[in-house]
């Protein structure tokens, strides 16, 4: 195994490489924004024509009531956890490895939950109301109803958004100083003057930031746990077959880490490509990107094991019959599609040669995507098909192009946020790179003194 | 809009339910003198749909066309299930077919109540499950937690860009409740312009209200009558009378009837066990078994 | 129509003085009708009028031929929602669906708006007076003969006016149709008990049996069927529970609610009557000698092979109806709609004989004591000699009133063909159904909740007590507001017009039908209920406010006299192999023979059975369905000599598997927009087989083949994807066995 980084650069040389980032990406880039943007258009027209026609046009029904909408937002909910994980817990664990690409995946953090946000506006069936979820001063005495966990749901993302984006934006506070100290003109000098809210790299400054940011690290990981435990409270809440299940917060957090992992490798490679980042994303940090992801499957398919261990050996029949219906009914395909993406899939991630392969890689971390998005649709579509009503069950509902042209348009909306903020706000932490090439050529002279020294004893006799 | 607020109508709000947090019965606790409760004598209905079309007429529903019903996307909030004998070959039609008028049960713990982010769906005093129209947003949650899935859901506008009712049929439209627009949520409501009329009338004439005061419209079409409806708390109501006979206790989720040797009683609520606690009472489809 | 404007509203007033249920719709100072409006403040309302409180208006429900009586919900000068009148002794304030569904017949969006002239292809809206003036001219020179006027059921005082134009035109070419008609009923009833409606009381009996009527959907009286029902489904009456068995092809509404259904072979409903008087003989029954010589011949072997009903069942209903009496045998439209009809309903009758039920459950009905408004009764072999009439030319001028031959008539008729060859046809329409648009003249007709009639049903329901067995009774019909469009007409009014220009003189007194029909009320005062000294005014407005008029009716009387002698009933043959499955047309609660097809509640509300909505399907036994490879959903081609149609396939357990069943009703290509192009017209296809006695279409003499076409849908319908399974769940529709509850002490 090669080493994270060449302990070699010089700092002038990291400011220089992330900073022309900023400016000079390869042309794929533009491709990829040009192609966002189509995609998010696409999705933009069919709201609009959602919003103005009626959910049904998303060939939603009774009791089909719940459609990809929320599956996409349990989707995006869950892909932004892994950026918590890698800066937040792998911080309090000192795993330095995690420097050069935490960057990105706290914005993949920030834009995911931006996403998921906008899967509850279009769930909505009356938008334009939306407020009334909140809490806010009603002459009225109305409240919200604080029984209901979809308003727990709100709050939690809510926080969770609010206090990510101040973990992205203080974490970037010496970057951005850095920024404004290399650019001398135009917009962005203004921009990055007033976003580095004066750094000077005092020590003072140095002291409070690292306490700052270890104190938001401390309170985002709770925080993203409770999230998705949250979330999986929406289900785990109810009283439908399916979905009263009492593993499902675990569950659930277990599958936000491991999609936002799936995530993280599936931008590391094109954020390595188009950024021109090889010197700072490199393989050995790909592979051990790779074996965290190989985990969290391991550990997501365990719970997934329990959870139909727990149905099947239980007297709930009619959560069994969901089971069964999940296994053999019309969503099959797509059941067996997601338990092979999310379970069968990660093996090859145990293939060391594959570990560090690219494109191998770059396939396999769509299609963990693609299993974690199935197993969203699967938690929540077969249950409304085969619940406790038999009268209502309802086989044979399939999205409308209208909900798929949504979700689709989420992606574009999703890239087009972050692709724009690679632009903007260094994707590579500079200062925190720096502070891993130090202390890796600190610990290489150590080892090398160490064995001068111990060179020298021998030598000595 | 103060905290102390908030709490004493939490509070109050979970004393609307005549079962407490642990799940003890509290009549004592019941805010009003009124429970409406209905009961349906399978044996007497016929299947026909009088009952649905007369909840068309009263509650102003939509006519959803081929292309929606198809969809799934019908609005009948009173809808006739028609089941068959299941033998070893096959549906069995020998002793006819089993219909089931099903509509919402006005749980007493409703699943959709706790659910609904705005609490557009809330417990009335008089026990009923309410829908606020104005007050939805269209979160869809309460449907997806109803057992039964009789919440039906505007998918559509249907009053005016879906034209449900052509001029001049927007005409027969009842003016004692709303048409409403795309995106909320909405279900049977016991009539709840008849009930609430009632009520008005009895308390102006200083009295409790009686049967004779109010019939739901789709009561009042039951050609075999099959449908009985009135206040649960007044011991002479009919309804009452037949919950009582049938040993059927609205705060039990087994009752105790079901659990003795030779029950010889026909009264039973559909996912009782679910504890929901529906206020509709279904008296058992008889067959003869000597022919 | 505004010359009668004035009179009309300062009527309404005074019934709203008077205090009763009824009172004016709207204020009074808005006319719908004329289109102005006269600007009044709200604040000076008259008396009755208090907002957001409804006035009812009794009335009558013109839906069916039952003739419930109706109360008219209306608030601000609009009818809402029509409701049973409590006290009618017919539906005793229940309603049907289709009743209910009135008030769409009245808003209806695609009712004619103004009298049509047909020139060529095209229509042109004239005026009223230039289209009377143009039947005057029409009939001026047209030989009475040479009349001819089609018309549903009707009865009353319109019924009475049509038949002074008649005379007065010297025609009697009067045809009274119905496409679905208890005629062969009528006969057989007659036969049998000297009645042609006898009074049924199923609230009576301890078992009925029921051979193809479905007296719950589409037969005779079922709203008031339905309330005897509901009795003879009581535990707590003295009788018991009742017990329902029901015997036919294909199951009905009725057959659904039975405790036992018997699928029948189709056409064997006589044999299979015969083969259980012969058990109830060797039960033990005395069986009268004359009918003991026929029956004797059906021993239960015989007629479990002939009928496809197992001897067990035979014996076991025949034990059941020996133990359990009174009973009560009822013949309906599948029995009756074959060739041998009237002689199947004959054999069927002779159980009630057998049974002694004649005069117990069975009992005389009365008529009412003026003949010309007593109910005039359709059949389908008045339109066949119409149809021939009509093919030979010998019609001129064909008037066609709430009837719609052109669709309904069976194919091999070529009706519509017929119908052309008259040189002036004027339709009386309230839609522009299939035989309007064949007319030259169509005249807007006003909606049943804007007109004036009386109706007398032809089954006459009585009420309890003392003085029923001579209770008759006359039902008003009113309008319950103004007009929705201003320019259509009431029948009654219209025919005045067309009696006026025959003879001006005999009918000047009366402005419009409706003081004709006050006079001819008043006239009769002491006859309707009334005093000889009562004021005129208040006893018109009183009667009017119950809208029921009781009357002293001629009693009828029944009599066991049905005889076996001449019952000849044929053995059944193997099927044509080229046509191998029976059609059983089926007539639904709601469509019934589509005039009311136009009513989107109808069309969104599912049939019981199949709950599909908005289109035609065949019933198709899953047994034969699998035979022929069908699965549900298919859309098959079902094709008989006579015609084809192509509609969806649904698998029902109901049907016999050597039958298949299409509802009737569907399949308009014309009428409005929610009736058009919704599902096949399955009159078309009827083979022209009649019943031998009556000459009324044999409904169910129809063979068909099926035929897939390869094409298949997903079926528009109520039900899931696991049909009426409840996939076990133990409390959902839950069935127990009559002994295994106690329902005598039930409230």
């Amino acid at each position: 195994m090669g080493k994270d980084i060449r302990e070699d650069i010089a700092w002038a040389q990291i400011n220089k490489d992330v900073l022309k980032s900023l400016e000079s990406p390869r042309k794929l880039y533009w491709v990829i924004i040009f192609v966002a943007l189509l995609v998010f258009s696409v999705g933009v027209g069919c709201e609009i024509y959602q919003y103005n026609t009626g959910m049904g046009v998303a060939n939603m029904d009774n009791p089909h009531v719940w459609g990809l909408y929320i599956a996409s937002f349990i989707f995006w909910i869950g892909m932004s956890h892994s950026g918590t994980l890698l800066s937040a817990i792998l911080h309090l664990m000192h795993a330095d490895w995690r420097k050069p690409i935490y960057r990105f995946a706290e914005a993949m953090t920030t834009f995911s939950l931006l996403t998921a946000g906008l899967f509850v506006a279009v769930h909505l069936g009356r938008l334009w109301q939306v407020y009334y979820a909140l809490p806010y001063p009603s002459e009225r005495w109305i409240w919200p109803n604080f029984q209901s966990p979809l308003l727990w749901d709100a709050m939690a993302i809510f926080t969770y958004l609010s206090s990510s984006i101040l973990f992205l934006y203080i974490g970037s506070i010496p970057d951005l100083a850095i920024c404004r100290d290399n650019i001398h003109q135009g917009w962005r000098k203004k921009l990055y003057t007033l976003l580095a809210l004066g750094w000077e790299g005092t020590d003072r400054q140095w002291r409070n930031f690292r306490v700052t940011y270890l104190t938001i690290a401390c309170f985002l990981i709770p925080l993203a746990v409770s999230v998705h435990s949250i979330v999986a409270s929406d289900f785990a809440m109810s009283q439908q077959p399916g979905w009263h299940v009492t593993s499902f917060p675990p569950y659930f957090v277990a599958g936000a880490l491991y999609s936002g992992c799936a995530a993280i490798i599936t931008l590391f490679i094109i954020l390595r490509y188009v950024f021109r980042f090889e010197e700072y994303m490199t393989l050995p940090i790909l592979k051990k990107t790779v074996r965290l992801t190989f985990a969290i499957a391991m550990v997501w398919t365990y719970l997934n094991c329990i959870e139909f261990a727990s149905v099947w050996y239980s007297h709930d029949q009619v959560a069994k019959d969901v089971l069964i219906q999940k296994a053999t009914g019309t969503y099959a395909p797509f059941w067996w599609a997601m338990i092979f993406c999310g379970s069968v899939v990660p093996f090859a991630m145990m293939v060391k040669k594959w570990q560090t392969n690219i494109p191998v890689m770059f396939a396999v971390s769509l299609l963990l995507n693609l299993g974690m998005w199935l197993e969203r649709w699967m938690i929540v579509a077969p249950t409304f098909s085969h619940g406790y009503y038999p009268w209502t069950w309802d086989h044979d509902q399939w999205p409308s192009l209208i909900q798929w042209g949504i979700v689709f348009g989420s992606f574009g909306w999703f890239t087009l946020l972050f692709m724009v903020f690679c632009k903007i706000v260094p994707s590579v932490s500079m200062y925190e790179v720096k502070e891993m090439v130090y202390h890796r050529s600190q610990a290489r002279k150590k080892e090398e003194r160490a064995v001068q020294e111990e060179l020298a004893v021998k030598g000595a006799h | 809009m103060s905290v102390s607020n908030l709490l004493e109508n939490w509070s109050k709000f979970r004393h609307t339910h005549p079962v407490d947090d642990k799940g003890i019965p509290d009549w004592e606790a019941y805010p009003s003198d009124i429970k409406w409760a209905m009961s349906i004598d399978l044996d007497a209905c016929t299947g026909c749909n009088a009952c649905s079309v007369a909840c068309y007429a009263e509650n102003n529903l939509p006519v959803v066309g081929k292309d929606k019903y198809s969809h799934g996307q019908a609005m009948h909030w009173m809808r006739v299930e028609r089941y068959w004998d299941e033998g070893d070959n096959g549906f069995q039609a020998e002793q006819g077919a089993r219909f089931l008028p099903m509509m919402c049960q006005q749980c007493e713990a409703a699943p959709c109540e706790t659910v609904c982010p705005v609490g557009a769906t809330n417990h009335t005093e008089d026990g009923l499950n309410s829908q606020i129209y104005n007050r939805c947003i269209g979160s869809r949650y309460c449907s997806a937690n109803c057992p039964y899935k009789v919440r039906y859901f505007n998918w559509y506008n249907y009053p005016e860009q879906e034209n449900a009712w052509p001029a001049p049929l927007n005409q027969q439209l009842n003016p004692d409740l709303t048409v409403r627009t795309k995106g909320v949520m909405e279900k049977c409501t016991f009539c709840k312009q008849r009930t609430y009329t009632a009520r008005n009338n009895a308390k102006t004439e200083g009295r409790p209200v009686q049967d004779s005061d109010v019939q739901t419209a789709c009561q009042e079409a039951c050609p075999a009558g099959a449908i009985t409806f009135g206040n649960l708390h007044n011991p002479e109501s009919q309804v009452a009378k037949q919950w009582q006979s049938q040993q059927v206790d609205l705060i039990k989720d087994i009752q105790e009837k079901d659990e003795k040797e030779g029950n010889r009683l026909r009264g039973y609520r559909v996912l009782e066990e679910l504890r929901p606690y529906p206020s509709v009472m279904y008296l058992e489809r008889v067959r003869e078994s000597a022919v | 129509m505004t010359e009668n404007d004035f009179s009309r509203r300062d009527f309404l007033k005074v019934l709203g003085w008077g205090g009763t249920a009824v009172a004016l719709s709207g204020c009074g100072n808005t006319s719908i009708q004329d289109g102005q409006e006269t600007v009044t403040s709200y604040v000076t309302l008259p008396s009755y009028v208090t907002p957001s409180i409804s006035n009812y208006f009794n009335s009558t429900c013109a839906q069916c031929d039952a003739g419930c009586n109706i109360m008219g919900r209306v608030r601000e000068g609009r009818v809402l929602k029509a409701e049973g009148n409590p006290n009618s002794p017919i539906n005793r304030g229940r309603m049907c669906g289709l009743g209910l569904s009135g008030v769409q017949a009245h808003y209806n969006p695609d009712r004619v708006r103004e009298p049509l002239l047909r020139t060529g292809d095209k229509g042109e809206t004239i005026t009223w007076d230039k289209a009377l003036g143009l039947i005057n001219e029409k009939l001026n020179g047209t030989k009475g003969t040479e009349i001819a006027f089609v018309t549903g059921g009707m009865s009353g005082h319109v019924q009475a006016l049509l038949g002074n134009y008649m005379d007065e035109l010297g025609s009697k070419n009067h045809f009274s149709y119905e496409a679905i008609s208890p005629a062969v009923l009528r006969a057989a009833n007659k036969k049998a008990y000297g009645e042609s409606m006898p009074r049924y009381r199923i609230d009576k009996a301890r078992v009925v049996v029921s051979f193809g009527a479905d007296f719950l959907g589409a037969w005779v009286s079922p709203v008031h069927f339905s309330q005897q029902y509901a009795q003879f489904r009581k535990g707590s009456r003295p009788e018991g529970r009742g017990v329902l068995v029901q015997i036919e092809p294909k199951m009905t509404l009725t057959g659904a609610n039975a405790d036992r259904w018997i699928a029948v072979r189709p056409g064997t409903e006589g044999v299979l009557a015969l083969g259980i008087i012969n058990a109830l003989g060797k039960a033990g029954l005395s069986i009268p000698a004359d009918i003991a010589a026929v029956s004797h011949e059906y021993t239960t072997e015989r007629t479990s092979k002939e009928t496809d009903v197992s001897a067990e069942q035979i014996e076991k209903l025949a034990a059941l109806l020996k133990e359990r009496t009174p009973s009560l045998v009822l013949a309906g439209g599948a029995a009756e709609g074959y060739a041998h009809g009237s002689q199947n309903a004959a054999a069927i009758a002779l159980l009630n004989r057998v049974l002694g039920n004649v005069g117990k459950t069975l009992e005389a009905s009365a008529s009412v004591p003026f003949p010309q408004i007593a109910p005039t009764v359709g059949s389908r072999s008045s339109l066949i000699a119409l149809n021939d009439g009509l093919a030979a030319g010998k019609y001129k001028v064909v008037f066609s009133y709430g009837v719609n031959p052109v669709f309904s008539a069976p194919a091999s008729m070529k009706f519509k063909d017929n119908f052309a060859k008259a040189d002036f046809k004027v339709a009386f329409a309230q839609y522009m159904d299939e035989t309007a648009l064949a007319a030259d003249l169509i005249l807007p007709l006003d909606s049943a909740m804007e007109d004036w009639a009386t109706v007398v049903p032809e089954y006459m329901a009585a009420p309890e007590g003392a003085g029923s067995n001579a209770y008759a009774q006359m039902s008003f019909r009113q309008p319950m507001m103004e007009k929705v469009f201003p320019d259509t007409r009431g029948v009654g009014d219209i025919l005045l017009a067309l009696l006026k220009q025959r003879t001006a003189d005999k009918y000047k007194e009366f402005e419009d039908f409706y003081s004709y029909l006050r006079s001819a009320v008043l006239k009769n005062k002491v006859a309707l209920g009334g005093k000889a000294g009562d004021d005129d005014e208040v006893f018109w407005n009183e009667t009017l406010s119950k809208g029921i008029v009781p009357l002293k009716g001629i009693a009828g009387s029944v009599s066991a006299k049905a005889s076996a002698a001449g019952l000849k009933l044929p053995v059944p043959t193997d099927a044509d192999p080229s046509y191998p499955l029976r059609l059983i047309p089926a007539v639904s609660a709601s469509m019934r023979d589509g005039r009311n097809a136009n009513e989107p509640w109808l069309q969104e509300s599912p049939d019981p059975l199949t709950t599909i909505v908005w289109d035609s399907w065949v019933e198709i036994n899953p047994k034969t369905a699998a035979k022929l490879g069908i699965v549900e959903g298919d859309i098959v081609e079902v094709t008989s000599k006579s015609g084809s149609i192509k509609t969806q396939a649904y698998l029902f357990p109901g049907i016999h598997p050597d039958a298949v069943s299409v509802p009737v009703g569907y399949g308009h290509e014309a009428m409005g927009r929610y009736a058009r192009g919704v599902g096949a017209n399955v009159f078309g296809m009827l083979d022209s087989v009649f019943d031998k006695e009556t000459g009324e279409l044999a409904l169910n003499e129809t063979s068909v083949k099926i035929s897939k076409t390869g094409q298949r849908v997903i079926i528009v319908k109520e039900e899931g994807p696991v049909g009426g399974s409840q996939a076990g769940k133990p409390k959902i529709a839950v069935q127990v066995s009559a002994d295994k509850v106690d329902l005598s002490k039930e409230v």
